[in-house]
């Protein structure tokens, strides 16, 4: 392979790694710009939306094969199930300390999250699963880049659910109320409009998107575990803060800049591997000292 | 305030002092020779290996059993276990260390991940406990043993020797080799490039991934393009398995193999169909053992699952200790680590046991695996 091969490759492996970072970073960004806060437990959500996938895989399997169209039917009820899950921490966890100092509701979204992860620990008895989807691994080429029917499926299913999302926010009352709500929560309650539920719709989009990846990952890779969301956590923050933190469309640019950064940095002599979370964390640290706003955003005195 | 401080830290050490005097009292009740016979296990019982952990706690409490039955040691005292769970990990390999001293074990057996059992060697060796390490082989063990530490499993120099061979005697000419960057799997690496070297061959590809990785399709790009005949994973099985099936998806069609850090059946377990085909540099693995045969069957009586890849080993590094224990003539952790030391041909499921100089085990114990229809299988 010559070398543009190479780099056309791991251009495809880029996107694909990054329409996964996108997706998370979305519920990450869009839970900052309504509450401002980090949602820690969010990486979390996407290893439990994993796991709902192969317990409905696991289920569905005898009786409608572990093909498709059983996939998009697991996808749907997990997407659900998790947002649901989402809005039911939202209701418990964070939603009586939304008065409180910030410092507080942070730390209650890391107990959020070792909750979550020690108890799919125990139940998963802290090992590696199969994720059971039967789909096609054969490869082909278009050109000299490599594909395989599942990474195609994947990247399309990405970018159509970051689209379906883009129309919900610009085109609905709700998506509308959710920007409202991020420039001015207590004007928005004068104006009538019922904030916690917005908030509540809010985790419940996020929680269902980084449900899709979590799935999307399990069938990418083969593999799950419940200590997946970890990194990935912390990769959909710096991807939402390269875009800019609390604007959407950010979120899904910086998951894509990011994954696409990690493919080529790979490729440059003396990096390697090894050092590819290196390579993306120095980004942040640079985004954060050089374009703190991100991307996308606006400076500070503005947004508020 | 100050003085309720200062007459606080005094309680305090009056306490610490009181205790710290009944603690020697327990000292010289042991010594007395008399009760049970307290032995640590040291094995990652949570964490990615929990399941080869698990698996060697089980053998060491069968083989303790069995002891117990035939009617203990020393004339009729009985071995007691207590469990530190390393994680696989350095930081909490230490603290299960420090937490198994302060349980006052007088001899330990265990050791499965090199990079956790290496910061362990100077504690227990400070504290003159002699270990029998049953798993862990990275040669950086030998250099930080200070003499307390037994290794009855190859280390990573006869492993890295085992597969060059193999690579020759398939014909491979270029190599890539991968570790996770932990104590074993670099150690392994290292060995294998000096010696594939030596040999006259050449190394296409070198790469370290970090532990708990998922994504390797970078470096299979990096393999497409360079395409060695045949690539050797050191690492261990949760990433072992997904650099396999990425591997294949990705298009690569040469020889895989893998080092006994991922000789678990999890490896095939998880990898699947990409697995087919796969070899190993593996540990004597218990099904191959024919003296392992009733040991299997006991083991499957007492526990609901399989012995895995380092049962029997475990199971030989227990009752290898109770031997010395009986040869030492006391439960005396000096001198039982002069018995381990006279060790001379000891019969144990996995062969015979003798120590080098290094207190390494005097023969090499490694074998080739392929992966046929989901399971491992010895290639003669």
């Amino acid at each position: 392979m010559a070398l543009h091969e190479v780099l056309l490759q791991q251009l495809f492996n880029g996107l694909l790694i990054g329409s996964f970072y996108g997706l998370v970073a979305i519920g990450y960004s869009m839970v900052y710009g309504i509450i401002k806060l980090l949602n820690f437990a969010h990486g979390d959500i996407y290893m439990i939306g994993a796991f709902s996938g192969l317990i409905f895989l696991t289920i569905a399997a005898p009786v409608i094969g572990a093909g498709w169209p059983s996939l998009i039917l697991g996808l749907l009820i997990s997407m659900t199930l998790v947002g649901l899950l989402g809005v039911v921490i939202q209701r418990v966890a964070y939603r009586p300390m939304l008065k409180a100092p910030r410092l507080s509701i942070l730390i209650t979204a890391l107990a959020v999250s070792m909750i979550l992860y020690n108890t799919v620990m125990i139940i998963s008895a802290g090992r590696y699963r199969v994720f059971p989807a039967e789909v096609g691994t054969e490869s082909f080429f278009i050109g000299t880049l490599r594909l395989t029917e599942t990474r195609i499926i994947l990247i399309v299913a990405a970018f159509s659910l970051m689209f379906i999302l883009h129309m919900f926010i610009t085109r609905t009352m709700y998506g509308k109320a959710m920007r409202a709500i991020a420039l001015d929560r207590d004007t928005c309650q004068l104006m009538g409009i019922d904030v916690y539920k917005i908030i509540a719709i809010t985790f419940f989009v996020g929680s269902a998107l980084a449900a899709a990846a979590g799935i999307m990952a399990g069938v990418y890779y083969g593999t799950i575990h419940f200590f997946m969301g970890f990194l990935i956590g912390l990769k959909a923050f710096t991807a939402a803060v390269i875009g800019g933190i609390g604007i959407i469309p950010g979120a899904m640019l910086g998951g894509l800049l990011l994954g696409l950064l990690e493919a080529f940095g790979t490729q440059i002599p003396f990096i390697g591997t090894v050092w590819k979370d290196v390579f993306s964390f120095a980004f942040l640290i640079l985004f954060l000292i050089f374009k703190p706003n991100g991307l996308l955003g606006r400076s500070e005195s503005e947004r508020m | 305030m100050f003085k309720s401080k200062k007459y606080l830290i005094l309680l305090l050490v009056t306490a610490m002092m009181i205790f710290g005097a009944v603690g020697c009292g327990d000292d010289t009740a042991t010594e007395d020779g008399e009760g049970d016979i307290l032995i640590g296990i040291m094995v990652p019982t949570t964490g990615s290996e929990a399941a080869d952990g698990i698996d060697m706690e089980n053998a060491a409490k069968l083989a303790v059993e069995e002891i117990n039955a035939a009617g203990g040691v020393l004339g009729g005292r009985m071995l007691v276990t207590t469990t530190g769970d390393d994680g696989c990990d350095p930081s909490m390999a230490t603290a299960a260390a420090s937490q198994l001293v302060s349980e006052e074990v007088v001899a330990l057996v265990g050791g499965y991940c090199s990079g956790a059992t290496l910061p362990t060697l100077a504690i227990y060796g400070d504290a003159g406990i002699p270990f029998v390490v049953a798993a862990s082989n990275a040669t950086s063990l030998i250099d930080e043993n200070p003499g307390w530490a037994f290794m009855i499993n190859s280390t990573g120099l006869d492993q890295a020797a085992s597969a060059v061979e193999k690579f020759i005697s398939l014909g491979v000419e270029t190599i890539g080799v991968i570790d996770s960057g932990d104590a074993y799997s670099a150690d392994l690496k290292e060995q294998t490039i000096i010696q594939w070297e030596a040999a006259g061959y050449e190394i296409v590809a070198d790469d370290t991934v970090q532990r708990g990785e998922v994504d390797f399709s970078a470096f299979v790009t990096t393999i497409m393009a360079n395409t060695p005949d045949a690539i050797y994973w050191t690492g261990y099985q949760a990433e072992g398995a997904l650099l396999i099936r990425q591997l294949r998806e990705g298009g690569y069609e040469g020889v895989i193999m893998v080092g006994d850090g991922s000789s678990a059946q999890e490896l095939i377990d998880l990898a699947g169909d990409a697995a087919e085909g796969v070899l190993c540099t593996g540990p004597p693995l218990t099904d191959f053992l024919p003296a392992a045969q009733s040991f299997i069957e006991n083991y499957e009586a007492s526990f609901p699952r399989e012995p895995g890849a380092y049962a029997a080993l475990m199971y030989d590094a227990t009752k290898l200790l109770a031997d010395a224990i009986e040869r030492a003539g006391s439960d005396d952790s000096a001198a039982i680590k002069e018995a381990l030391d006279a060790t001379d041909g000891f019969e144990g499921l996995a062969g015979p046991i003798m120590f080098t100089e290094q207190n390494t085990l005097a023969r090499s114990n490694f074998v080739i695996l392929e992966a046929r229809d989901g399971r491992w299988a010895l290639v003669e």
